[in-house]
C-alpha cells in the first residue's frame, strides 16, 4: 500500500487539472464554487473513515460539520479570540466529541447507529436553533474572515487556495489513519470480526482515533465555511449537509478519501445545473445517490479500482533464522461454561505439551467449539483455568492472548476486501517479512502478491494459517482446518502441521473425522455432552467402545 | 446407479455437488430413496447430511449434478415449487414459527381449499396423537418432542411423495424419540420416500431400510441396514476413520 | 383540572392513533425484509398531499370529504409503497444491508425535494374527516376530529390485526417475515408477501398523513421527523415486534403531550431524543430485545 499507484496519478492529474483551469480561467463565482467543493471534500474524507473504514453508517458527520463552525465563530465572534484559536477549537471540540461517543456507538448495531447518530444530530440542530448563544434560528453574523494579525486571507482567489491547501492536510491525515497496517488491520476489524480479535488487533483504540479524525476533518471543514461565508445558521448541522456529504461519500467510493474529492467535484456543482429546481436541488442529489447505490455501488473509485488494480506489495526478503521457539505448553483445567440452562462445557481439563499435536474431537453439541472459543477468548469462561506456558489467560481479553502466544486458525476464515495475500498474512505480523517466511512455510510464498480474491477455498485455509503464524505463537488451535479439502490437499496440510509441531509449537486440531487425525495427532481428546470421554493414544481412543458408542448415539447425549 | 432409469415415484440424487463459499462441501454423491423406504444418512458432524438434505429441499443451492423426484428433475427449481411437487422438509432445529399455533401451523402450509386444508388438518391430527389437543396451543409452548411432531406434520400434510428429516431426534429426551422414530416408519409404511440424517445412529438403524455414511461430503458406504448390525467397518465409517 | 387532563388524554389518544398507524407500516418492513425505510416518512407526507389533492376533486359541500377519499388516497399510496419497493430493494436484494439504508434516504430525498420542488413548501390543509363540531361531554370538548381521528385510526389498527392474526394470508405473511427460508420451503410465495407488506405499510402510512392533514397541516418537510418517531418506537416496542411498535408510537405520543403541555413541543421533542441515547447506551439491543432477524 506504500507509494503512489496509478489510480493516485489519476486522481493528481484530474486534480491538478481541474484546479488549474478554476484558478486560470474561472471566475469570482467559479472560485467559490471550487471553494465550496474543497469545504465537503474535507468533511466527506473525514466521514469515509466512519463510514468506510468502520463500516458505521453514522448520521452525525453533519453534527461535526457544524460543531466546528459554531465553535470557531463563537470564540472568535463572541469572545473576540485570534481566528487560528477558533480554528483549533473547531477540530478540538468534534474531535473530542467523536472519542465520547465512539464507544458507545460501535457497541450498536448497524440499524441502530443510524438512529443513535441522527438523534445526536437532531439535538445539536435543535440547539442551535434555539439557544441564544447561537443566535437562534437567524444564525451569528460577521463571522471575522481567515487572518493572522495584518495578514487576511479575502477574496475568492485566496480562499480556493486555502481550502485545497485544507483539502491536501485532510489527505494526509486520512492516509496516516488508513496506511498500510493501519488499514489493513481497520478492514480486518470490519470484514473479519472475529479474526481481528484472535489475531490481537484492538478494535477498541483504532476506533477512537478514526472518530477523532473523523471529528477534526469534518470541524475544520465547518469552520472554513464560516469564516469563508462569514455566516454561521442552523443548516449547516441539518440534515441536507448530512445527506449531502453522505451523497459524496457514496458516488466517490465508500471509504476513499480520494474518491471523497472526486465525489464532492461531481456533486456540488450540480445545483447549478438544476437551477430550476431552486432550492429543491436535493431532488438531483437524491437521484444521483440512489442511481449511484443500485448500478455503480462501489462509487468513482470502485469504478477506477476495477480498471487501474493497485499494485501488489514489495515482496520482502527473508529474514533472519526464524527463532527456535522455547517450548510452551497449553493447559486447560476444569474449563465450564453455561448457555441458560445448558452447561456446554462441564469440567474439560486436558493439555497440549510443547511440541506435539493433540485432536479434539467430538459429536455434535459435544462441547468442542465452545472449548475452543473459551480458549481463544472468544466466550467467557464461568469457571476454570487456562495457561499457556504457565501464564494465566483466563480473564483476559480475547486481542490480549494473541501478545501472549496464542494464535487460532478459523475453519470459515474471513478476510478484508481488496488486499494482496503478503498484506492480508502481514497485518498482525510484527514486520512483513515474517509474515513473508510465514506464507513460505505453509507453501504459498509464490501467491505473495497475487490478489486474496484469487485464492481457492484450500489456499484460504492457509493464508488463515500463515496469518496466525505471523503473530509468531507458541501455540495454535486450528478448527477443522482439514474440512473440504482433497485427499492430497490434507496430506500436505498433515505434514505442515508436523513440521509446525516440530518447531516447538503447541498445536490444538479440532475435526469431525479421525481419518486426518489418526496418523498425525500424538493424542486425542474425546469429547461428550460437555464433558472429556476418553483422552490417549489415537487407536486407543479409536477402538475404546465408549467413544465408538458415542458416536452412535448410544452415549450420555441420548 | 447411473444406469437405471429413475424409479416411479422416489428420490434419486445423481453426482449431486454443492459448493459453498469457494469449497466443495458436499458432492459429488449419488443415493436413491425408493417410496415406502427410510434412509438414513450417518456420519459426523460437518459430514454434510445437513447439506444433503438442504440441496434436495433447495434451500441450498446445487452446482452439479441432478435430482428426480419420481420422473420429474428438480435441482433448478424454487424451494416454493418443490413443495407443491411433493418435497416435504423438516429442517435441523425444527425452525417453527413461534406465534402461530399448531391448527394455524398446519394451515398455512397445507394446500387446497378451505375444506381440503381443514381435512388435512384433521388427518394429521390422527396421525400424530401427541398434537391432538394441542389444537390450539401455540408452538413455543409445546415439549420438545411435541414440536418435533409438529415440524414433521408441516412437512408431510401436503402428502408430499418425498420427505427430508434433519435430527428428529435432536435434543429429545430417549422416550420421545422413540415416539419420533415410530411415526417415522409410519410415515414410510404409508408410501413415502423418507431421507432422514440422524445422528442417533442405533434408533435411526432400528427403523431403516438402508443406511448411507458421508464423510466429508462424499459417500463411503451405502447398505442394506440388514449388513450393519454389529459390523465394524460400519462403526469405524461412522467415526471418520 | 380534570377538563384539561381529559382534554390533553384525547390529544395524546389522537397523535398516538395517528403515530402507531405509522409505526406499524414501520415494523411491517422491517418484519418482512430485515431493514429500514428511511423514506416512510415521506410516504406518510404523500398520503397527506395526495389527500389534499383529492379532496379538491370534490365537490365542496361534501359532509365528510377525509373519510370519501381515503380509499382512494391508500391505494394510491399502495402503488406508491410498491414502486419505493421495487426501486429500492428489489435490485439491491442481494446487496449488503447499508445499500438499502442508503437507497431509501435518497429515495425520502426524492420523494420530499420533488414535492417541494412540484408544490412547494407551504404547509397545506387536508380534508376534514368530519364536521367541525364539538361534543360536549361532561364538562370537557371533544372535537369529532379528534374523535373521527381516533375512530378512524382504530378501525385501521383493528383491521390489520384482524388480517395479520387472524386470516391465513395474513399468518403466511408472519411466517415469510419470521423464517423466509423454511417459509418458501413450504410453499409460501415470499415474494409475494414481501410485496404486499410494502404495499399495506405504504399505505397505512398514506392513511396516517390524511388523518394529520387537517389537524397538523402538511408540508414536504413533515417526513423526517415522523419517520424518526417510528423509528425510535421500533426501538422501544422491540425491533421487529409488530404491536411493540404501535405500542411504542403511542407511548411517544403521550409523553410528547404531556411534556408539551407542561413545557413545549421543543422540549418533548430534545428530551425524546436524549431517552432514546440513553436507551441504547444502556440496553444496545433495544428495550425489550430482537424479534426480527436479519434479512434472508
Amino acid at each position: 500500500m506504500s507509494g503512489l499507484d496509478r489510480r493516485d496519478l489519476v486522481y493528481l492529474v484530474a486534480a491538478a487539472a481541474g484546479l488549474g483551469a478554476v484558478l486560470a480561467l474561472g471566475d469570482a463565482y467559479t472560485h467559490r464554487i471550487a471553494t465550496l467543493v474543497g469545504i465537503y471534500a474535507i468533511a466527506a474524507i473525514g466521514y469515509q473513515l466512519i463510514f468506510g473504514r468502520l463500516g458505521l453508517l453514522s448520521l452525525a458527520q453533519g453534527a461535526f460539520f457544524g460543531l466546528g463552525a459554531y465553535a470557531s465563530a463563537l470564540l472568535t465572534l463572541s469572545a473576540g479570540l485570534p481566528v487560528p484559536l477558533g480554528f483549533v477549537a473547531a477540530v478540538l471540540v468534534p474531535m473530542a466529541a467523536g472519542a465520547a461517543v465512539a464507544a458507545p456507538i460501535a457497541r450498536l448495531d448497524s440499524h441502530y447507529v443510524a438512529l443513535a447518530t441522527l438523534s445526536l444530530a437532531q439535538l445539536a440542530l435543535l440547539a442551535a436553533r434555539n439557544l441564544e448563544i447561537t443566535g437562534g434560528a437567524n444564525g451569528l453574523y460577521g463571522v471575522p474572515p481567515i487572518g493572522v494579525g495584518t495578514l487576511e486571507i479575502v477574496g475568492p482567489q485566496a480562499m480556493l487556495l486555502l481550502v485545497w491547501a485544507a483539502v491536501a492536510v485532510a489527505l494526509l491525515v486520512a492516509w496516516s489513519v488508513t496506511a498500510g497496517r493501519r488499514g489493513a488491520a481497520l478492514a480486518t476489524l470490519r470484514d473479519a470480526p472475529h479474526a481481528a480479535i484472535t489475531l490481537g488487533l484492538n478494535a477498541a483504540r483504532s476506533r477512537i482515533a478514526v472518530f477523532m479524525a473523523s471529528g477534526a476533518l469534518g470541524g475544520l471543514a465547518g469552520a472554513l465555511q464560516a469564516h469563508g461565508l462569514g455566516v454561521v445558521s442552523p443548516s449547516v448541522v441539518g440534515f441536507e449537509v448530512m445527506v449531502t456529504i453522505l451523497a459524496i461519500a457514496v458516488v466517490g467510493g465508500r471509504g476513499s478519501a480520494a474518491g471523497a474529492v472526486a465525489g464532492a467535484a461531481l456533486l456540488i456543482p450540480l445545483p447549478e445545473v438544476f437551477r430550476f429546481l431552486e432550492g429543491s436541488y436535493l431532488v438531483a442529489y437524491g437521484v444521483v445517490l440512489l442511481a449511484t447505490i443500485v448500478l455503480v455501488p462501489r462509487g468513482i473509485d470502485g469504478w477506477l479500482r476495477d480498471r487501474l488494480p493497485r499494485r501488489p506489495p514489495a515482496i520482502p526478503g527473508p529474514p533472519g533464522v526464524t527463532r527456535r521457539r522455547a517450548g510452551k505448553a497449553l493447559v486447560v483445567e476444569g474449563l465450564v461454561k453455561r448457555f441458560g440452562g445448558v452447561t456446554a462445557v462441564d469440567g474439560v481439563s486436558f493439555s497440549v505439551p510443547a511440541g506435539t499435536i493433540v485432536g479434539l474431537i467430538g459429536a455434535n453439541g459435544s462441547g468442542k467449539t465452545t472449548a475452543l472459543n473459551l480458549i481463544s477468548g472468544l466466550e467467557r469462561t464461568d469457571a476454570g483455568q487456562i495457561r499457556l506456558g504457565g501464564v494465566p489467560l483466563g480473564g483476559r481479553p480475547a486481542h490480549h492472548r494473541t501478545g501472549l502466544g496464542l494464535g487460532r486458525g478459523f475453519q470459515h476464515p474471513e478476510f478484508p476486501d481488496g488486499l494482496f495475500v503478503l498484506e492480508a498474512a502481514a497485518v498482525a505480523a510484527p514486520d512483513p517479512a515474517v509474515a513473508m517466511a510465514a506464507l513460505v512455510r505453509v507453501g504459498l510464498g509464490d501467491r505473495a502478491a497475487v490478489p486474496v480474491s484469487a485464492l481457492g477455498g484450500a489456499e484460504r485455509r492457509l493464508l488463515d494459517l500463515a496469518r496466525a503464524l505471523a503473530t509468531e505463537p507458541d501455540a495454535l488451535i486450528l478448527d477443522e482446518p482439514a474440512a473440504g479439502l482433497t485427499e492430497g490437499e490434507r496430506v500436505a496440510l498433515a505434514g505442515l502441521l508436523r513440521e509446525l509441531a516440530g518447531s516447538g509449537l503447541a498445536v490444538l486440531v479440532v475435526d469431525h473425522g479421525m481419518d486426518f487425525l489418526l496418523p498425525l495427532a500424538d493424542r486425542i481428546v474425546c469429547l461428550d455432552a460437555g464433558k472429556v470421554l476418553a483422552s490417549g493414544s489415537p487407536e486407543t481412543v479409536r477402538g475404546n467402545p465408549l467413544v465408538i458408542a458415542a458416536y452412535l448415539g448410544l452415549g450420555a447425549a441420548a | 446407479m447411473t444406469d437405471e432409469p429413475p424409479p416411479s415415484g422416489g428420490l434419486t440424487v445423481e453426482y449431486l455437488e454443492v459448493r459453498l463459499g469457494g469449497t466443495t462441501v458436499l458432492g459429488p454423491v449419488s443415493l436413491s430413496v425408493a417410496p415406502g423406504s427410510v434412509v438414513a444418512v450417518l456420519g459426523p458432524n460437518g459430514a454434510g447430511k445437513s447439506t444433503l438434505l438442504r440441496a434436495v429441499a433447495g434451500a441450498d443451492p446445487v452446482s452439479g449434478g441432478s435430482i428426480h423426484v419420481g420422473a420429474l428433475e428438480i435441482s433448478r427449481l424454487a424451494p416454493e415449487r418443490r413443495a407443491g411437487l411433493g418435497i416435504g422438509w423438516s429442517p435441523e432445529g425444527r425452525r417453527l414459527f413461534p406465534g402461530l399455533t399448531v391448527e394455524e401451523t398446519l394451515d398455512i402450509a397445507a394446500p387446497g381449499n378451505a375444506a381440503e386444508r381443514a381435512e388435512r388438518i384433521g388427518a394429521m391430527l390422527e396421525l400424530f396423537p401427541a398434537l391432538a389437543d394441542k389444537r390450539h396451543e401455540t408452538a413455543w409452548r409445546l415439549s420438545g418432542g411435541q414440536q418435533q411432531m409438529l415440524a414433521i406434520a408441516r412437512a408431510v400434510i401436503s402428502d408430499p411423495t418425498v420427505v427430508l428429516l434433519d435430527e428428529p431426534s435432536l435434543g429429545l429426551a430417549p422416550v420421545a424419540r422413540d415416539q419420533v422414530f415410530a411415526t417415522v416408519r409410519r410415515l414410510a409404511d404409508s408410501g413415502a420416500a423418507v431421507l432422514m440424517a440422524e445422528q442417533d445412529t442405533a434408533r435411526a438403524v432400528a427403523i431403516a431400510d438402508r443406511a448411507v455414511v458421508l464423510s466429508r461430503g462424499r459417500l463411503v458406504l451405502d447398505w442394506p441396514v440388514s449388513v450393519l448390525i454389529d459390523n465394524p467397518a460400519f462403526e469405524q465409517a461412522l467415526m471418520g476413520v | 383540572m380534570i377538563e384539561a387532563a381529559a382534554q390533553l388524554a384525547v390529544n395524546a389518544a389522537a397523535l398516538g392513533a395517528v403515530y402507531a398507524l405509522v409505526a406499524l407500516g414501520f415494523v411491517l418492513v422491517i418484519t418482512a425484509v430485515g431493514a429500514v425505510n428511511f423514506a416512510h416518512g415521506e410516504l406518510a407526507m404523500l398520503g397527506g398531499m395526495v389527500a389534499v389533492g383529492a379532496a379538491t376533486l370534490l365537490p365542496t359541500d361534501l359532509p365528510v370529504p377525509g373519510l370519501l377519499v381515503l380509499p382512494a388516497v391508500m391505494a394510491v399510496m399502495a402503488v406508491a409503497g410498491l414502486a419505493v419497493a421495487g426501486i429500492a430493494y428489489a435490485p439491491l436484494r442481494r446487496a449488503p444491508p447499508t445499500s438499502v439504508f442508503i437507497a431509501t434516504i435518497a429515495v425520502g430525498l426524492v420523494i420530499q425535494h420533488g414535492v417541494n420542488a412540484g408544490i412547494g413548501p407551504e404547509p397545506r390543509l387536508g380534508p376534514p374527516l368530519i364536521d367541525a363540531g364539538v361534543l360536549r361531554f361532561a364538562g370537557i370538548g371533544l372535537a369529532h376530529q379528534q374523535l373521527a381521528t381516533i375512530a378512524t385510526a382504530a378501525m385501521l389498527i383493528a383491521g390489520v390485526h384482524v388480517l395479520l392474526q387472524r386470516t391465513r394470508f395474513g399468518r403466511r405473511l408472519r411466517a415469510a417475515a419470521q423464517d423466509p427460508e423454511m417459509a418458501r420451503a413450504i410453499g409460501i410465495p415470499v415474494r409475494v408477501t414481501v410485496a404486499v407488506s410494502f404495499a399495506l405499510a405504504a399505505a397505512l402510512a398514506g392513511a396516517a398523513g390524511l388523518l394529520m392533514s387537517n389537524q397538523y397541516l402538511v408540508d414536504p418537510s413533515d417526513g423526517s421527523l415522523l419517520m424518526l418517531k417510528a423509528y425510535i418506537a421500533a426501538v422501544i416496542g422491540g425491533w421487529g415486534r409488530i404491536w411493540g411498535a404501535a405500542i411504542g408510537a403511542f407511548a411517544i405520543a403521550v409523553f410528547e403531550t404531556l411534556i408539551a403541555a407542561v413545557a413545549s413541543y421543543l422540549v418533548a421533542e430534545a428530551l425524546l431524543y436524549v431517552v432514546v441515547l440513553a436507551v441504547l447506551a444502556v440496553r444496545p439491543q433495544g428495550l425489550f430485545g430482537e424479534a426480527a432477524g436479519r434479512r434472508a
